[in-house]
């Protein structure tokens, strides 16, 4: 295939990409002058270029196209939901025959072209399309009345005013079945059936306005766009991973010679922000993945008469392009469990009181390193029980076994493959491919699938995607005299042990080592053994820190040496000679230039054997969990100092140390800790301090905690728990009170953080430059 | 010449007596001298300390960075079943089907241009697990140089070896 062939057929699917988007949005607003331009403008260039590389058939449709276009552009007709329909199927067959050319250069053979045309020109021609619309606007209202029992005889009706009815467009001139509403839902259409019937009485205005002048602002972006091959990113990205590297060790080695240190410290900012423009040259908008979603779901919603509702929010989230590929198709099953099982028939949704129209909400949202993106519909829900008999049918558990099983772990089991509650296989679902295929998916790109469901209210999947494949932030652990990389996703938190604590803390039935997590055993993983079955010892005689991790449900504590910084990693992958040890899941290159080997907790899980005891440890966990999440209240750290309770807000604490009085040192009456040269200003209106004067070991608890930028710490004698706080109001005013909380039915007062005095520090310019930090 | 050497992987096993000339960059292990064609050395990295890799297959010397990838290196001592040395070794960057990997090894010396009628195969007399990844030997005036083969060297296909 020569350059310039190609060359237009990247070019006439994007126009047909960009024209599925404006039609499916034109349904909405069938007068958006600026929309139909714009689709006008994808026929017209795809006509203008076959005609010049002698693509006959193309060219002739694409040619038909254009005129009904162009009638519609200049007022003489309009884009009735037949128009539409009609388009939307030119457009399919023209997508065939570019996937035609592109597989053999040739444009295959016509089948059905004369129908397609007839049926374009027909809706041309002005006399016969108010009669066209009429018999259409009759059958919308059809739709209402006994949703989907007329379509087929209203079908004939539209049909009729067409010379010779397509075979392939059948169900063609149906009433819009799905509206597309783009984000905010405050401004969706209200939700009566009328809004379905004359889609063009719903948003005009304001957003009619945004449609315009974004498909304007588009225009102008394509013209300052370049194309550029994936793999030469890829390899760009590989180059400054390994200048910021070579930064590193400049700075190093520079850091003592005064002359130098600005020029590093220009090479620095340059490397960083160099690494920043290449990965953002790698992400896209997921609307480039969302932007499909309206056509499909359109489609799906005639096949299977539903009527729904289809919101987007959130298209302007990037996301690495490789991932953006990868979650197309999970993201295409979970939109079609959602219409199939999810949002029920109108008339089943009247009969419960529920507007008939179906709400499917489509929602990307960036939190930290990961992206989630949340299918969510307001249907039947899962019904667990049923959940429960289809897998005992299919034999994917035992009948005593589900019997045990919670709601929460139920609704797991359709994540099992060849699970499926749809009563008849359909087209659309109910093979029993579907959310196994949507997990192992995005568990293969490193994401995480959680599911919610309430009977008749509806199912909320969740996929959480990290940013990007290459880089994911990871713990860096010791143990073995070498480093090694935890990734955090899977870490839920640290546990210090000292070595005279270690006996006593780390306790043992037989040969198995555990540690009592606030009142429950967590069964321990000690690195070095697993790492060197010989030759270790059993007994601990420094400091150790346990890493409880949480992977795929099994919950364990990961015994290790020490604990360096976070640090942002690069993937790389292992040789095939080493991915059969399987606890490592690849290797990355420090800051400082060491490797370390990154540590596959599931697979350490595993090895390890806590696979069984941990699961249902992690389910209660994670039950525990949502139960105070529905709770909805703020979470608060109890504690207790010198004989009262205090709580800290839970969000703000950053970490809890245990140390001898005597590291708290005073700056005039102040007290403060040295950390390392980082200065912690220690609040301690409770007089634990005080208190514990007389004797220098007495070891005290300091919660660190996060106020503003700065930290922190709070001086207590003890920490007693983790509750959720209820609200209280006053007497008479019935006004929320601030600063005091209900935690465990006692009134509690929340230490005020803000109210501690900031240390003296210099300007904040000063403060706020740190580039390696802000870096690595 | 018109009789250069045509598949330069199979060069160093050639058995006819056509002087054809070939680089061979030899290295040290111990007190003996090992070569390997230079054809297919990437690159040297001196004085590297690879990163261990615990659980990992013996031959496996440990991890190496180059050039922003992790390569696995063979530990040549383990292969030729010397005990394992202390401190810093040299490194060939040597490329595989599958990838690079690196060759770990004591020293690395001089390149040499020795020609093939120099070369001879393997004695019968040599044991199993060594004749596995030696090619045969040049004679040089006062010592033999021991010719590696770098395709069987590669750590895919030790492990695949290990495994079986």
């Amino acid at each position: 295939m020569d350059e310039l062939t190609r060359e237009f057929l990247i070019e006439s699917q994007e126009g047909l990409d960009r024209m599925e988007r404006c039609l499916t949005d034109l349904e909405e607003r069938p007068d958006d002058a600026a929309l139909i331009a714009d689709i006008f403008r994808s026929v017209h260039t795809i006509k203008g270029t076959t005609g010049f590389l002698g693509f006959k058939r193309l060219e002739k449709l694409a040619h038909t196209g254009e005129n009904l276009l162009g009638m519609v552009r200049e007022g003489k007709l309009e884009a009735t939901p037949p128009i539409i329909t009609g388009l939307l199927e030119l457009m399919d067959i023209l997508r065939a025959i570019l996937k035609n050319i592109e597989a053999d250069g040739s444009e295959g053979e016509s089948s059905n072209d004369g129908t397609i045309i007839a049926n374009l020109e027909q809706l041309q021609s002005p006399a016969k399309a108010p009669q066209a619309k009429e018999a259409d606007s009759a059958h919308a209202e059809s739709i209402q009345a006994h949703a989907v029992g007329k379509q087929a005889g209203s079908a004939e009706t539209g049909g009729a005013a067409v010379a010779e009815p397509p075979v392939a467009s059948a169900p063609a001139p149906a009433a819009p079945v799905s509206s597309v509403t783009s984000a905010p839902p405050a401004s969706a259409p209200p939700s009566k059936p009328s809004a379905a019937a004359a889609p063009a009485t719903g948003p005009e205005g304001p957003e009619a306005e945004a449609g315009r002048t974004k498909a304007a602002s588009t225009t102008s972006a394509a013209e300052s766009t370049l194309r550029v091959d994936v793999a030469l990113l890829n390899r760009m990205m590989n180059l400054v991973g390994e200048l910021v590297l070579t930064r590193n060790q400049v700075l190093q080695a520079t850091s003592a010679d005064p002359k130098m240190t600005l020029l590093s410290r220009r090479l620095d900012m340059v490397t960083a922000d160099l690494r920043e423009s290449v990965m953002r040259a790698r992400m896209q908008p997921v609307s480039n993945v969302f932007s499909k979603m309206p056509r499909m779901v359109r489609d799906l919603a005639q096949m299977l008469h539903r009527r729904v509702r289809l919101q987007m929010e959130g298209q302007e989230t990037e996301l690495d392009k490789s991932l953006l590929e990868a979650i197309k198709d999970p993201l295409t099953h979970a939109i079609r469990n959602s219409l199939d099982h999810g949002i029920e028939p109108p008339d089943v949704r009247e009969a419960n009181g529920k507007d008939p129209e179906g709400t499917l909400r489509l929602r990307a949202l960036q939190e930290g390193s990961h992206v989630i993106i949340e299918v969510s519909d307001d249907g039947a829900g899962i019904g667990v029980e049923r959940v429960r008999a289809k897998a005992i049918e299919r034999g994917l558990i035992s009948a005593d076994r589900a019997a045990l099983l919670s709601e929460r772990e139920l609704l797991q089991l359709i994540f099992l493959p060849g699970f499926s509650t749809a009563a008849a296989v359909t087209n659309v679902s109910g093979r029993g491919v579907g959310m196994d295929v949507v997990r192992t998916n995005v568990e293969k790109i490193g994401g995480k699938v959680e599911i919610d469901s309430r009977a008749g209210k509806g199912t909320t999947l969740r996929l959480r995607i990290p940013l990007t494949l290459a880089i994911i932030p990871a713990l860096i652990v010791r143990s073995l005299q070498q480093s090694f990389a935890l990734p955090q996703g899977a870490l839920s938190e640290l546990v210090h042990v000292s070595p005279e604590q270690a006996t006593t803390t780390i306790e043992w039935i037989e040969d198995a080592p555990l540690y009592r997590l606030r009142g429950k055993l967590l069964p321990l993983v000690f690195l070095e053994r697993l790492l060197m079955p010989v030759g270790s010892e059993a007994t601990r005689d420094r400091d150790s820190f346990i890493a409880v991790l949480d992977a795929d449900g099994r919950r364990f504590g990961l015994v290790v040496d020490g604990l360096a910084d976070p640090e942002e990693i690069v993937v790389k992958p292992l040789s095939s000679a080493l991915k059969g040890i399987g606890l490592y899941s690849g290797a990355t290159v420090l800051g400082n230039g060491d490797l370390a080997l990154i540590l596959d907790p599931g697979s350490i899980a595993m090895k390890a054997g806590v696979a069984m005891t941990g699961e249902e440890e992690a389910a209660r966990a994670t039950e525990d969990e949502v139960a105070d999440i529905d709770n909805k209240g703020a979470e608060f750290l109890l504690v207790e100092a010198a004989g009262r309770k205090a709580a800290v807000p839970l969000g703000d604490v950053l970490r809890i140390e245990q140390m001898p009085v005597k590291r708290v040192e005073y700056v005039g009456i102040r007290p403060v800790i040295n950390f390392d040269g980082q200065l912690l200003p220690v609040d301690d209106t409770a007089g634990v301090l005080a208190a514990a004067q007389g004797d220098p070991e007495a070891p005290i608890v300091v919660v660190v905690c996060r106020e503003g930028r700065r930290h922190v710490g709070i001086a207590v004698s003890h920490v007693l728990d983790v509750a959720t706080g209820a609200e209280l109001v006053e007497a008479g005013t019935s006004l929320r009170t601030d600063g005091v909380t209900l935690l465990k039915d006692s009134v509690t007062e929340i230490v005020n953080l803000g109210g501690i005095a900031d240390l003296p520090v210099e300007s904040d310019v000063e403060n706020q430059w740190n580039p390696v930090e802000a870096l690595q | 010449m018109s009789n250069q050497p045509s598949n330069q992987s199979g060069a160093t096993r050639r058995k006819d007596k056509a002087a054809a000339l070939t680089e061979i960059c030899s290295v040290r292990l111990g007190q003996s001298m090992y070569g390997v064609p230079i054809s297919h050395i990437l690159e040297i990295v001196g004085q590297a300390r690879p990163q261990p890799v615990p659980l990992a297959p013996g031959f496996v010397g440990g991890l190496v960075h180059y050039r922003g990838d992790v390569l696995t290196a063979v530990s040549l001592r383990h292969l030729l079943k010397m005990p394992s040395r202390e401190g810093t070794q040299d490194i060939l960057v040597l490329e595989a089907p599958g990838g690079y990997f690196g060759l770990l090894v004591d020293s690395v010396g001089e390149v040499l241009t020795l020609s093939s009628s120099e070369f001879e195969a393997n004695p019968s007399t040599l044991d199993e697990a060594r004749r596995d990844i030696i090619a045969g030997a040049y004679k040089l005036q006062n010592a033999l140089l021991i010719m590696l083969d770098p395709e069987r060297l590669d750590p895919v296909r030790l492990g695949v070896a290990e495994a079986a």
